[in-house]
Parts: structure tokens; C-alpha cells; sequence
């Protein structure tokens, strides 16, 4: 009889001629610790899955948005007094046209430079009389970028009021972001294999101590560590693959259902970028799946070798 | 084979229960150690099934200092043994087959190897029909035939038995007995506790009566 009150196989004498019973351990089933273990090590890989595609949802963004910001510089033109600005805005553009690198430039009307304004001040006549720089917005060839030190120079000395944005601030503070996001999940991860490996110590001790007279036994009968630790290893592996499994298929639903929420008008940002992760094209879905894939089987390797040192561990401490 | 040298054993800061224990088993010899309820025989076997370490004293066991042997050699020695205890010690949730079989399934034999030894030692001991059967459901009787069983299927160096046949009938007690003088004559030492003056009666072999914690010997005729 076992800790749950079960019996592992029906009692009773065999027939003759009946085969033999087996079991493939000699360690009793234990199945309150190894429930709950179970039960922990699931909310674990979802909580996992949950943070390498959240990690994964901003590494693309943060590619995406770099990717766009690199593909595209701006030259502002403020109004400078005396100075014509659409004659200095034809001077800029003139410069550009003539660099190399450049694939297209587009003056934005003073009309369209309100309208970027408009989020943040509103929709208001004071918008008229403020002196909105101008915008030139510029598409680089990313495979032979023009010299943006020379243009920088040569709209300075040229272009009343001209400044060359490159947005390589922004890029930086988006890596950074990235980083800080990735360091952030890494920490997550790091904080739930301490938890998992806690647990399975944890686990490995109550099945241990509920078994005592097993081991006991086990011992004098010349059993050596590593055999009783094959013996425990087997109930762990188990218990590994199914909180994994479970975990990770539970956090691949939620990612799915989230990538569903945009069809229902929800917010669509999230919905798209998941949906992406986990319905996009193949080349890109591919690195996700295996990422996902690997949480079970590291769950699986976490509960066996901690299992394997607690019970070495345990083993010396009480024999 | 078993050497004992002023050998000394506490538990915690209790009274000694065994005290100045010296004797010598040699190979092939056959012995009954008796002696009144809690004179220490129990505590004895245990010190020589190695379940624990005197206070004092030397314990040589097949030639090795039991005191400096280091935790990994031990199992290579207890294989060596084979024991019956007094509380059998049966797994509840194994089958009587896979009761007597653990220790050839603990030193990496497998069932293909042993299965039918195993089968014909139960047959044996009158357990063939009981193979499947779980210890929560055996008599008294038929726990301590599978518990012997046990501890004879390795054919061990030495076989220490602790009342052995305690919960059987007499005949059955002559038949473990008969076994016990059997895997003697094949060169097994064997050390049994008990009670029974029937059993050592049956048999000339030498006696070692404990009491109080001191041992004291006997030959097969009762003389000291």
C-alpha cells in the first residue's frame, strides 16, 4: 500500500500458471509528493513558455522597429529668421538627391508636420502659429548607406536651420530595452529552475523519508546508492515530462488564445505579434517551436539529475 | 571469516548492551546464538549485517576492518550475507517473487537469469502458488518462508538468521532447519538466533548463549 492509500497492483494469489507480476521498480509509487510535483513543475514551464515568448515577441518587435528606424534618416529644417524655408528645404533636398546611398526623399508639407504634432497637442489654432520645422524624410539603401558624417557637414554649411536625425538614439535606447527585456527574462528562467530544482529536492526528500524501511531494506540486501537513485530517477522522469508537457502546452494555448482576442477587436498589437509567433511563416515559427519544445525536456533533465543529487545526498546524510 | 574483538555497543548514552564480545566464525561452521529476551542477540546480528558500527571493539568481516571500511564497499560485502530478520522485512508493495528475488535484482541480475531459481525456491519453501501474491495477505508462517527465501537465494557466505523459524510449525521448522544444514554443507556459515531449544537440540553445532550483554560458548552437548 502506498502514501495515497492505494494499492500499486491487485492483491491476492495467483493461479497457477498465471504469470508473473513485475514491476519495472522497486521503489514504491508515492504519489502525494510526486503530484504535486507534478502540479508545481507545470505552473513552472507555463510560467516559463510564458516568458521565452514574451522574450521572443520583443526580440522581433525590437528587430522590426530597429530594422525600419536604420532604413530611415530625417533632415529637420527649422525657420530661421531672414531665411526662406521652402528655398532652404529645396537646397536640402537638392544635397540628398545628390548623395549617394539615397533611395528616395520625400518633403513632408508643413500641414503633414502638424499632423505629427497633433497626438500630443491636440487639434488647436495655436498649432498655426508655432514654428514647426519642416521634414524631410529619407529612405537609405541599407546595403551601401550614404556618408551621413558628410551629408551631416555638408546640410550644415549649406541649409540654414538644417539638422540630419539619423534616430540612432532611439535605436539605442531600443537595444537597451531589448537588453534590459532579455536580461529580465533570463532572471525569470533563472528564478524558476531555482523554484523547480527547490521542489524536486523537496519532493525527493518526502518520497525518501516516506519510504525509509524500503531503503532500509534495500541496503541490506547490498543495494548500492546509484541503484536506490535509478530506482527514484524513474518516478521523476515522469513526473518531469508531464509538468513539462503540460506547462508548455498550456502556455502555447494561452499565446494562442491572445493571437485569437484580435479578431474580437481587442487590442491588436499583441494579438498579431503572437499570432506571428505561433502561426506565422514556417522559417519564422520554426525557432519558436523548437525553443518551446526544449522547456519539457529541460524540465525532464532539471527533476532527474536534482532527484539523482538529492538522493545521493540524503542517502550519505541518513545510512 | 567473522572475527570479534572486545566488541562494545551503546545506543546513545545508554548502557552498553553488548560488552567484551570475542569469538571467530569460521568458514563453514554452524552456530545458534541463544539467550533470554533483550540479552542483545538482535544488536548482535545487526553489528554483523553491518545495519550499524560498534561503540568499541573490532569487527573483521571475510578479512576487513568494518571500522575503516569506506560506505561504498559495504554493499559488496553485505551481498556476501544473506539475512532473515526477526520482523521479515518484506516490501508490501512487491510480490513474494519479487521479495526473494531483490537481491539478485539489487546486484544487476536479470529476470531471465534468475526467474525460474527464484520459482523453484519458492516451490521450495511451499510459496510456488503465493508468487503473486502481495506479504499484506501471507500468514505469519509464510512471511518468514519468503523472508528465508530471501536470504538464501544468493547462496550468501554467510547467512545470519534471527529466529527464523519463530512463526512456523515443527515440521516446518525441521524443514528450514534442513535447508539451513543444507546450504551449510555447500560451505555456508550460518548463524542463527533463537528461542527454540527444540531446534538446537536437533542439531550438534556449537552455541553461543548471550546474556546481559556478555557472550559465553557452548558445544553441541550443552557443555560451557
Amino acid at each position: 500500500m502506498n502514501l495515497t492509500g492505494k494499492r500499486d497492483k491487485p492483491q491476492g494469489f495467483a493461479p497457477p500458471g498465471t504469470a508473473l507480476v513485475e514491476t519495472n521498480t522497486v521503489m514504491p509509487r508515492v504519489q502525494a509528493p510526486l503530484r504535486t510535483l507534478v502540479l508545481a513543475l507545470t505552473v513552472m514551464c507555463y510560467l516559463a513558455a510564458i516568458a521565452i515568448g514574451a522574450m521572443l515577441l520583443i526580440n522581433r518587435a525590437v528587430e522590426g522597429w530597429t530594422s525600419d528606424i536604420a532604413g530611415e534618416i530625417t533632415v529637420q529644417v527649422r525657420e530661421i529668421e531672414g531665411a526662406d524655408i521652402e528655398q532652404e528645404l529645396a537646397k536640402a533636398a537638392t544635397i540628398i538627391n545628390e548623395t549617394s546611398g539615397i533611395l528616395a526623399i520625400r518633403v513632408l508639407s508643413r500641414g503633414e508636420g502638424l499632423g505629427l504634432l497633433e497626438p500630443w497637442l491636440g487639434k488647436t489654432a495655436i498649432l498655426d502659429e508655432l514654428p514647426v520645422p519642416r521634414l524631410i524624410a529619407i529612405t537609405v539603401d541599407r546595403a551601401a548607406p550614404p556618408d551621413l558624417q558628410t551629408l551631416r557637414v555638408k546640410l550644415a554649411q549649406s541649409v540654414k536651420g538644417a539638422v540630419l536625425d539619423t534616430h540612432r538614439r532611439w535605436q539605442g535606447e531600443l537595444t537597451a530595452m531589448a537588453s534590459t527585456m532579455r536580461w529580465l527574462a533570463g532572471a525569470v528562467l533563472l528564478l524558476i529552475s531555482g523554484c523547480a530544482v527547490a521542489l524536486v529536492v523537496f519532493a525527493t526528500r518526502t518520497a525518501l523519508d516516506a519510504n525509509r524501511d524500503v531503503l532500509e531494506v534495500l541496503y541490506l540486501v547490498g543495494a548500492r546508492d546509484r541503484f536506490i537513485a535509478s530506482q527514484v530517477e524513474r518516478r521523476f522522469l515522469t513526473a518531469g515530462l508531464r509538468g513539462g508537457m503540460a506547462g508548455t502546452l498550456a502556455g502555447l494555448l494561452t499565446f494562442a488564445l491572445m493571437s485569437a482576442t484580435g479578431r474580437f477587436g481587442a487590442p491588436s498589437g499583441l494579438a498579431e505579434a503572437s499570432s506571428r509567433l505561433l502561426f506565422g511563416p514556417p522559417e519564422t515559427t520554426y525557432a519558436a517551436y523548437l525553443v518551446f519544445a526544449i522547456i519539457p525536456l529541460v524540465a525532464t533533465v532539471i527533476a532527474l539529475m536534482t532527484a539523482r543529487w538529492a538522493v545521493f545526498r540524503i542517502l550519505r546524510s541518513i545510512f | 571469516m567473522v572475527r570479534f574483538e572486545n566488541v562494545g555497543l551503546r545506543y546513545g548514552k545508554g548502557p552498553e548492551v553488548l560488552r567484551d564480545i570475542t569469538f571467530e566464525l569460521e568458514p563453514g561452521s554452524f552456530q545458534f546464538l541463544t539467550g533470554p529476551s533483550g540479552a542483545g542477540k538482535t544488536s548482535l546480528l545487526r553489528l554483523l549485517f553491518l545495519a550499524m558500527r560498534p561503540t568499541r571493539g573490532l569487527i573483521t568481516l571475510f578479512g576487513r576492518d568494518v571500522a575503516t571500511m569506506s560506505r561504498s564497499h559495504m554493499p559488496d560485502l553485505r551481498r556476501r550475507i544473506g539475512t532473515v530478520f526477526q520482523d521479515f522485512r518484506l516490501l508490501d508493495h512487491l510480490t513474494t517473487f519479487e521479495n526473494v528475488a531483490l537481491p539478485l535484482r539489487v546486484a544487476g541480475e536479470k529476470p531471465e537469469s534468475y526467474r525460474d531459481n527464484v520459482l523453484e525456491l519458492l516451490n521450495w519453501v511451499g510459496l510456488a502458488d503465493h508468487a503473486n501474491a502481495y506479504p499484506p495477505v501471507l500468514s505469519g508462517g509464510e512471511k518468514q518462508r519468503a523472508a528465508i527465501a530471501r536470504a538464501v537465494v544468493t547462496r550468501p557466505e554467510l547467512l545470519l538468521a534471527d529466529e527464523p523459524t519463530g512463526n512456523v510449525d515443527p515440521a516446518l521448522a525441521m524443514r528450514l532447519l534442513r535447508l539451513f544444514v543444507e546450504l551449510n554443507r555447500f560451505g555456508t556459515t550460518v548463524l542463527i538466533a533463537t528461542h527454540d531449544t527444540h531446534l538446537i537440540a536437533q542439531s550438534t553445532a556449537q552455541v553461543m548463549n548471550l546474556d546481559k550483554g556478555v557472550l559465553t560458548f557452548k558445544d553441541g552437548n550443552g557443555a560451557s
